[in-house]
């Protein structure tokens, strides 16, 4: 589904990725797991297309992101970190709407799709009300559907628990879960093993835009004994620095 | 189905009109804020007069004369009586004391010359409309009398006026006095609404998005670049093409209503005229909408965005005065080719009535290349990577 080739992006001096490749199959969830700075974000840009790589590429579905920028951006959807980025002076509804036009969905597609997503996450009392007094809460389900009304087949998740309470992060958490369940391809970033943990198949590790591990939680875990995963990603990491 | 940037012309429009400050600011402000000032400053002004002039209250000061009786006899003139009217002038309750000369009769029949003091207050307006007022009846009065001595001598009062001047402007058809003050204000007041107009739109619309975090899940759909540019930049323009018509309206209002100004002057605009000058409000609404938006998206935020604006706003200003006082009638053709006083100069032609082709054209093609330019150049901004993505 998702298969990343040598992927590479210079900012002037700076290599923020580093001739990265790794796949992602149907159904799985895949951890992008580095520091700041590590090039977790820029990797997630480049494969959504906001980014032109430097060199390498990828190809979602298939489709070529160097060469079918536009056809891959009907097959993707995004949830960033940070900032919710909702118009708060659109209803929920109007916020979703504005994406599923730009998407290129038609009118009667768009409008089943938010009543289904209303429905799913419980936001049809408020989904016709401004977005800008919500709590944060209710602007993650907001976002979430946004990101995903037009049914994309990837989803691309940049840290999007950063500074959520436990219970908005169980939002995005049992979301990307379901998104598990219908057989999308995942990449989750973090800076923190414990969620990569709980939620991924695999986990790539990167540092300093290099992958220093790729594989499977488990065998992660076999290979160092059982020792606390979190001190093992410390490691990895640290180790590149001498 | 809808054209992307169509979806967002119509998205960002409907944003920006839910945005209650937006509208204050650009919209509601401008239209009552000329009407307001002008009409507390006329009424005020216009209500004192009034009042004064229906009742000129002043004291007689001498002997029964034939002036006092003319004086009485003025419908508007109330003689109050008084003894000490020096106080009562300083006080207000009087508007001015008349004191005439002692013998004032006999003197004037007499034909000798007699005095008339008058005694007002030079820091009350009322005072002073009273003066113009009295001045006009002892004006009067004197007129009187002098025609009583010629006709006594069997001659004709023409002859003290040898001359009739009568003012008549060459241009009376095509512009009233009016138009003068117009050329001056006119282009002035155009461009700096112009670059105040857009200018909270396109805050919000460039660096906005990004401060949001809206511009990531925004460049992920099928729009293109240049689709949420011109979706943005249109939705600006109108912005600003609304604030500059309600602020023209406001300014209408005011003049209309307040000073009767347009009326006094006789001021004539053709239907073309006002077609090419709301053209060209068009035009520099959308120079500077272009422009504004490039500089926004190139901030890192709402702050930056209005830091950086604050020149272009400087520079604008300057530009405008600088051609607020230049005549056209003298302007060379070379002067066409000077960004925004070329602008500024043919909205004066326009006003005066005044349709040269070949300023016409310059102007125009220059305008296209200003809008061109300045659209490349927002788009230029939104196509670098290190510039939208900027942190
Ligand atoms: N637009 C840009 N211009 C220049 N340098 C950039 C740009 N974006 C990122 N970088 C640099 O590239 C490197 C990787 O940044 P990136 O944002 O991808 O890291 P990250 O893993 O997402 O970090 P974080 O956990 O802080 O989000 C950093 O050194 C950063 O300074
Ligand atoms: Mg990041």
């Amino acid at each position: 589904m998702i298969e990343v080739i040598g992927l590479t992006k210079k900012f002037k001096e700076v290599t923020a990725v580093d001739n990265v490749s790794f796949k992602v199959d149907k159904g799985e969830i895949v951890g992008l797991l580095g520091e700041n700075g590590a090039g977790k974000t820029t990797t997630l840009r480049m494969i959504s297309t906001m980014l032109k790589p430097t060199s390498g590429t990828a190809k979602i579905c298939g489709l070529d992101l160097v060469n079918e920028p536009d056809k891959v951006r009907k097959k993707i959807g995004i949830l960033f970190g940070g900032e919710v980025g909702l118009y708060d002076r659109l209803t929920a509804r109007e916020n979703i709407k504005y994406f599923a036009d730009l998407s290129g969905l038609s009118s009667e597609e768009a409008n089943r799709n938010i009543e289904f997503l209303a429905e799913m996450l419980d936001m049809k009392e408020y989904i016709d009300r401004r977005v800008g007094k919500f709590s944060r809460g209710m602007k993650q389900k907001v976002a979430i559907a946004r990101s995903i009304v037009h049914n994309p087949d990837v989803m691309l998740f940049d840290e999007p628990t950063i500074g959520l309470d436990v219970s908005s992060s169980a939002i995005v958490q049992d979301f990307i879960l379901d998104c598990k369940k219908k057989g999308r391809a995942i990449i989750f970033s973090s800076h923190s093993m414990r969620e990569v943990e709980r939620l991924c198949d695999r986990v790539v590790i990167i540092h300093k835009g290099r992958i220093v591990y790729d594989g499977k939680i488990e065998d992660l875990r076999r290979e160092y004994n059982g020792e606390d995963l979190e001190k093992v990603f410390l490691r990895l990491v640290g180790d590149k620095d001498e | 189905m809808n054209s992307l940037w169509g979806i967002v012309f119509k998205k960002e429009l409907k944003d920006l009109f839910r945005d209650r400050k937006t509208v204050i600011m650009s919209v509601l402000l401008p239209l009552v804020l000329f009407p307001l000032l002008f009409g507390l400053i006329g009424k005020g002004v216009k209500s004192t007069t009034e009042k004064v002039a229906k009742e000129v209250k002043i004291a007689y000061i001498g002997e029964e004369s034939s002036f006092k009786n003319f004086l009485s006899s003025v419908p508007n003139i109330k003689i109050v009586e008084t003894k000490d009217y020096q106080e009562e002038v300083k006080k207000g309750t009087i508007y001015l004391a008349v004191v005439v000369e002692e013998d004032f009769d006999e003197k004037l029949s007499q034909e000798k010359m007699s005095d008339i003091k008058i005694i007002y207050d030079s820091e009350s307006t009322n005072s002073q409309t009273a003066l113009d007022v009295v001045k006009d009846v002892i004006n009067t009065y004197k007129d009187e009398v002098v025609k009583g001595r010629l006709e006594k001598r069997g001659i004709d009062v023409s002859i003290l006026s040898p001359v009739d001047v009568k003012n008549e402007p060459v241009n009376r058809e095509k512009a009233g006095g009016g138009a003068l003050m117009l050329t001056m204000l006119l282009p002035l007041y155009l461009i700096i609404y112009a670059i105040t107009g857009p200018m909270a739109a396109a805050v919000d619309l460039g660096a906005g998005e990004k401060e949001r975090g809206t511009l990531e899940p925004l460049l992920t759909t099928q729009a293109s670049r240049m689709q949420l540019l011109f979706g943005k930049l249109f939705a600006i323009t109108v912005m600003g093409i609304i604030g500059t018509t309600s602020s023209l309206t406001g300014l209408y209002i005011a003049f209309k209503y307040s000073m009767d100004f347009m009326g006094d002057v006789g001021l004539k605009i053709s239907i073309g005229s006002l077609v090419l000058i709301g053209v060209t409000a068009i035009i520099l609404n959308m120079i500077f909408a272009a422009v504004e938006l490039a500089v926004s998206i190139y901030a890192r935020s709402f702050k930056e965005a209005q830091t950086y604006l604050s020149p272009v706003t400087i520079i604008g200003m300057i530009v405008a005065y600088g051609t607020y006082m230049m005549d056209v009638k003298s302007a060379s053709t070379m002067m066409f080719n000077i960004p925004l006083a070329n602008i500024s100069l043919i909205i004066k032609e326009f006003i005066i009535g005044v349709y040269n082709p070949m300023h016409i054209v310059i102007t125009f093609v220059w305008a296209i290349v200003y809008i061109i330019a300045a659209i490349l150049f927002a788009r230029y901004m939104f196509s670098r990577e290190e510039v939208v993505f900027r942190t």
